[in-house]
């Protein structure tokens, strides 16, 4: 295709397309009836535009259809912290306000396995208050033998003892 | 290893979810004579390995469940307000442990304590510490520091060791104890 032929195919399309203008138009069509090999172009892509017009858009398959709109869900990249999106969050801020709620529901009384567990808790405290005891004693007998020992450490019971005694009495 | 971010995350959570009562409990202790603040040795030792803060509710609830079985051991219960221990791993390293059971010991002391047992040996500390308001015994605190473990025990209400010594063996638990 030479310059010629390029120019004439510009206006052509131009004209078509109706942006060619009115004196443009006019230069071309006068053109044409000299020129008969542009006339049969003119002609040629009225018929070639009609054709087009005619054709109508044919409807895809839906598997097709399918495929083509997982492309940019499969294309995306996916996100570093993914129980960041949005479901994911909200499944989260429920968890601390069910277990609000439910705390806030729950009567105070505790039930039979958590007194169950604060004996246990409370046996452990005691074991080591017993086994403080056991070594304080232990100290005191290798230090200064067992009837000090005895002495010492019974002589703390007994004053542990006596202010209980004495609060008793006072209550009384 | 997303995975296992989420998982930490999640388990993070509900751990500090759990961990709320414990905290309610040992707040509704601050306020009682006998507490004693043992500050936190997590950042050395990291947590503790036991943790036990049991308030005045749960120990009534402990005492009524008792009573009809074992009325001594009940009767001693009653007495008391609030149990804490705390128990870390000192693991060879009971440098820092001892720094505060120093620091605690001094708080004691000029906060009215009185000392009844004091053991200040190379590779072992012990300390029992009462505190009396009146002729009433508010709590009693006993510590115990070695190179395997940091004990503290903090007792708040009045507990007879006499008392103590009968109903341990009313307590039908297996306790393992680290300090020997």
């Amino acid at each position: 295709m030479n310059e010629y032929d390029e120019k004439w195919e510009e206006q052509i399309n131009a004209l078509l397309d109706g942006e060619l203008s009115a004196s443009g138009a006019d230069l071309l069509k006068a053109e044409a009836t000299d020129d008969r090999d542009l006339a049969k172009a003119i002609i040629e892509a009225y018929q070639l535009q009609k054709a087009m017009d005619e054709i109508r858009v044919e409807r895809a398959p839906d598997s097709l259809r399918k495929r083509l709109r997982a492309i940019p869900r499969q294309q995306r990249p996916t996100p570093m912290f993914r129980f960041l999106q949005p479901r994911w969050v909200t499944a989260l801020a429920v968890i601390p306000l069910v277990l609000v709620s439910v705390n806030l529901m729950k009567p105070d009384t505790p039930s039979a396995d958590e007194v169950t567990k604060a004996r246990q808790e409370m046996a452990i405290a005691f074991a080591y208050l017993d086994r403080a005891g056991v070594i304080t004693g232990r100290e005191i007998e290798s230090k200064v033998g067992q009837t000090m020992a005895d002495a010492v450490t019974g002589s703390v019971n007994k004053a542990i003892q006596s202010q209980n005694l004495l609060s008793k009495e006072k209550k009384v | 290893m997303k995975r296992t971010v989420m998982k930490k995350f999640i388990t993070g959570l509900f751990c500090t979810l759990l961990a709320l009562p414990a905290i309610a409990q040992e707040d509704e202790l601050k306020d009682l004579a006998g507490y004693v603040d043992f500050g936190d040795l997590s950042a050395t030792y990291g947590e503790p390995k036991i943790t036990i803060n049991l308030g005045g509710t749960m120990l009534n609830f402990v005492g009524m469940m008792t009573e009809s079985e074992e009325p001594e051991t009940a009767e001693l219960i009653s007495k008391l307000k609030g149990i804490r221990v705390q128990i870390y791993s000192t693991e060879d390293n009971a440098d820092i442990a001892w720094n505060q059971f120093d620091e605690v010991k001094g708080n004691l002391k000029s906060t009215g304590w009185e000392p009844i047992v004091q053991i200040n040996e190379k590779d072992e500390k012990v300390l029992v510490y009462m505190k009396m308001e009146g002729d009433n015994m508010e709590g009693m605190t006993v510590m115990v520091v070695d190179e395997e473990e940091a004990v503290f025990v903090n007792i708040i209400g009045q507990l007879n060791p006499t008392e103590l010594g009968r109903v341990m063996e009313s307590f039908d638990v297996d306790v393992e104890l680290g300090m020997d």
